[in-house]
């Protein structure tokens, strides 16, 4: 059987060599490209389904692609970066890309982002009646309600907001600049300290709402860059809350 | 000049103007009573405004008397006595003597206010040439010499110094118009106090407190003017005149203080100027820090990520590997290995060339068989073609084994990286007797104004701008330090294969038992011996 298809874009010869290596033995059908115009000519020719992508090549900056391939599609990138600096990671997830890793990091880590942001494009975020769902959380963009397990919680509308956001964006990596935008306006875009305090409010709101119900790793921080969203998956795959767990 | 009372040589002046005015009568009776002229007033009238124009008010003043008394004594009735007869005279002598008073006072006044603007625009003057050599040097003590020369011509004073420091016994003298020789040691200091607001500064005298001195106090008087700059005080201007006890007077003190202003400015200045500089050091230190920073971070995550990679790879028991895919894994793992050890040896090589700490231990090495190491380890990791030509007939170079592999091993890595896909190493023999081993490739080679720059630490050769920085920057500068501590040299140029070429230059070994090989006959750096050479067998 073939798997889904891999595009590793990469420019240092034996990282990329271990990593197709690796990942076609795991199943996928990976196609290679350790340059910018290379990695243009792959996704031209196989439209893979998620693209690796190392932002610092030889002869164009990976967000660059990342620009190009998100003006033809929505398929999930994933960047993989050597890089202490947080900006170019959050350069790259403001482009479009869906979420990054920094070398080195491990195989099993590489597998889990593979499969959560390949599981997200499967299906749309919110169904017909324009509900979002993510675990026991259920926001319903009709009435302006939501729920965690059934029991309705009391938001303010900035706090809706950002949840509709965040829950638009399971199995992703929101920077902070993007949440910042989407709920305050581009005036607020540097003003993180909001962000942080909304946060821990929306937290603390749906974890007191349901005790009972298990959201951990809902939201998780990601240092310097912004906020990685749970999905579905990921969220059940959390061991459930016993009863010395409620809070 | 004009407000001043007159001490003891304005008083002589005075009786000269009294003998001055009593000649000119005399004159006028010579001159006029033959001619029969009898209104000599103008003449009295003229010797006035003479006086009132050379000497001021006050003369003129009592030229006028004088002329008035000279007057009555010679053409009044009865003549050559006081007495006064018609009251017409005495109206004429009254008017005589207040004309005289007025055209005197006049006159001085005009004289007085051209001298006035005279030493006005002299002031401004040398205040422009203070100004100036303020603005034209860099420093406070670079400018104080031209400032203090101009001030003590412009002030009138003999000697004149400057201090820096919060008070008189703190300060330290950086600029005097008579250098080396000792301050005076004053019994009175005569201070400047300015008062905030339009009033005028004032000389307060004040007794310096002698005991602290050993020396017994000098006659001098000396004038101090502080320099301060918004209420801090920075230090004083010291100005001495030995000719004549007398205060300086408004011109003086004026120049004295704006003077002391502009120090005090121009240091203000300096502090500025030393903290921006400071603030920049900092700032680029802290940038240079960061950028080596994150190189190091991606340089060593680079090869850290290949390891990772075909580790976790072998480790995941869902994938069935082959013998060879697991050999090719473990060979990545092994020359990433290498790779990063070898990152790890020129940072600590860098720091130690920094330091000055490196300790070459100098000996014969064959280079046939280091090239051939070092070719053999780098070649594992690249499938690009790498020819070793004519290090077989080479004598043994004095060097240091891992300092040379070292060096060796960095200029194939940056060929390997930056280079097209042929790469040459030759060894020769230079005709001074230096050994000589380039390594060459046909990459894009690195631009004329760029090779200047290749060996500079953190210097990144190449297309910049575009994609990601290739290495830390430093590969090369360890390629010098190390080359130089084995007193060795290194270049870089364009190789006729069409890249970079780079050539280190090391001396042969010599070795007793031969005959003297070309290195005796080498020039005179052969004999230039490091104390390193006599650790040479």
């Amino acid at each position: 059987m073939t798997g889904p298809a891999l595009l590793i874009v990469e420019d240092e010869g034996p990282s990329l060599r271990a990593l197709t290596d690796y990942l076609a033995h795991r199943g996928y059908v990976a196609y290679e490209a350790a340059t910018a115009q290379e990695a243009m000519r792959q996704w031209d020719a196989h439209r893979p389904d998620l693209v690796l992508l190392d932002l610092g090549l030889p002869d164009l900056d990976g967000v660059e692609i990342i620009r190009r391939i998100r003006r033809e599609a929505t398929t999930p990138i994933i960047i993989l970066s050597a890089r202490e600096d947080e900006r170019d990671k959050i350069g790259g997830l403001e482009a479009g890309a869906d979420d990054y890793l920094t070398k080195p990091f491990a195989m099993d880590e590489l597998n889990a982002r593979i499969r959560a942001v390949l599981r997200r494009a499967g299906g749309p975020d919110a169904d017909s009646e324009g509900r979002l769902r993510l675990g026991p959380i259920e926001l319903d963009a009709v009435k302006r309600e939501v729920r965690v397990s059934g029991e309705q919680v009391r938001l303010t509308p900035r706090e809706y907001e950002l949840l509709k956001v965040m829950l638009s964006s399971q199995g992703r990596v929101l920077t902070k600049g993007r949440l910042l935008r989407a709920v305050w306006g581009l005036a607020y875009a540097e003003e993180s300290t909001y962000l942080h305090v909304y946060v821990n409010r929306l937290r603390r709101k749906l974890s007191a709402a349901a005790p009972a119900a298990s959201l951990e790793g809902l939201i998780e921080t990601e240092p310097g860059i912004g906020y990685r969203i749970a999905d579905h998956d990921s969220l059940s795959a959390m061991p459930p809350s016993g009863t010395e767990a409620s809070r | 000049m004009g407000g001043r009372l007159p001490g003891l040589k304005g008083m002589a002046l005075v009786a000269a103007t009294i003998t001055g005015a009593l000649i000119a009568a005399s004159g006028a009776i010579a001159l006029l009573a033959p001619l029969g002229v009898t209104h000599a007033a103008p003449v009295y009238l003229l010797a006035v405004v003479a006086v009132g124009m050379r000497w001021g008010t006050i003369p003129a003043v009592v030229t006028s008397v004088a002329a008035f008394l000279a007057y009555d004594f010679l053409f009044v009735q009865p003549l050559y006595t006081f007495t006064v007869n018609s009251p017409e005279e005495w109206l004429n002598l009254l008017l005589l003597l207040a004309v005289a008073v007025a055209i005197g006072r006049l006159v001085a006044l005009q004289a007085e206010h051209a001298e006035e603007v005279a030493q006005r625009a002299r002031e401004a003057q040398a205040l422009f040439g203070i100004s100036r050599a303020l603005v034209e040097t860099r420093t406070v003590e670079e400018a104080a010499p031209i400032v203090l020369e101009r001030l003590a011509a412009a002030a009138a004073m003999d000697r004149i110094w400057f201090g820096l420091g919060a008070t008189p016994t703190e300060e330290k003298t950086i600029a005097d118009t008579a250098p080396g020789q000792p301050l005076p040691v004053p019994a009175w200091q005569v201070v400047l106090q300015r008062s905030p607001g339009n009033e005028p500064a004032r000389w307060v005298r004040m007794h310096v407190a002698t005991a602290m001195v050993r020396r017994k106090a000098d006659r001098a008087t000396v004038h101090r003017v502080r320099v301060e700059a918004s209420g801090e005080a920075l230090g004083s201007v010291w100005a001495l005149r030995a000719r004549d006890e007398r205060e300086p007077d408004r011109a003086e003190t004026r120049i004295l203080s704006a003077a002391a202003d502009q120090l005090g400015q121009a240091i203000v200045r300096d502090r500025a100027g030393l903290e921006r500089t400071n603030a920049e050091i900092a700032r680029r230190g802290e940038a240079l820090k960061t950028a080596l920073l994150d190189s190091v971070s991606h340089d060593l995550r680079t090869p850290l990520a290949t390891i990772r990679a075909a580790a976790g790879s072998m480790l995941d028991e869902s994938v069935a590997w082959t013998p060879a895919d697991q050999r090719e894994a473990f060979q990545a793992i092994d020359t990433e290995a290498e790779r990063m050890g070898r990152l790890v040896r020129n940072l600590l090589d860098l720091s130690r060339i920094e330091g000055g700490a490196l300790k070459p231990e100098l000996e014969p090495c064959d280079l046939e068989d280091l090239v051939a190491q070092v070719v053999k380890r780098a070649g594992a990791a690249t499938n690009k073609h790498v020819r070793v030509e004519g290090a077989e007939s080479l004598p043994p170079v004095l060097a240091d084994q891992l300092y040379l592999s070292q060096v060796l091993a960095n200029l194939l890595e940056n060929a390997i990286r930056h280079g097209g896909q042929a790469i040459r190493i030759r060894a020769s023999q230079l005709p001074d007797g230096l050994v000589e081993i380039s390594v060459e490739d046909n990459g894009p080679g690195v631009s004329k104004a760029a090779l200047p720059h290749l060996f500079e630490k953190f210097y990144q050769a190449g297309p910049s701008g575009e994609g990601k920085r290739r290495g830390m920057g430093i590969g090369m500068t360890v390629v010098e330090g190390l080359t130089r501590a084995m007193h060795g040299e290194v270049a870089a140029g364009r190789s006729d294969l069409g890249g970079l070429r780079v050539d280190v230059r090391l001396r042969p070994a010599l070795v007793p038992d031969e005959a003297p090989g070309p290195a005796a006959a080498g020039p005179a750096e052969a004999d230039v011996s490091a104390p390193a050479e006599r650790t040479a067998p």
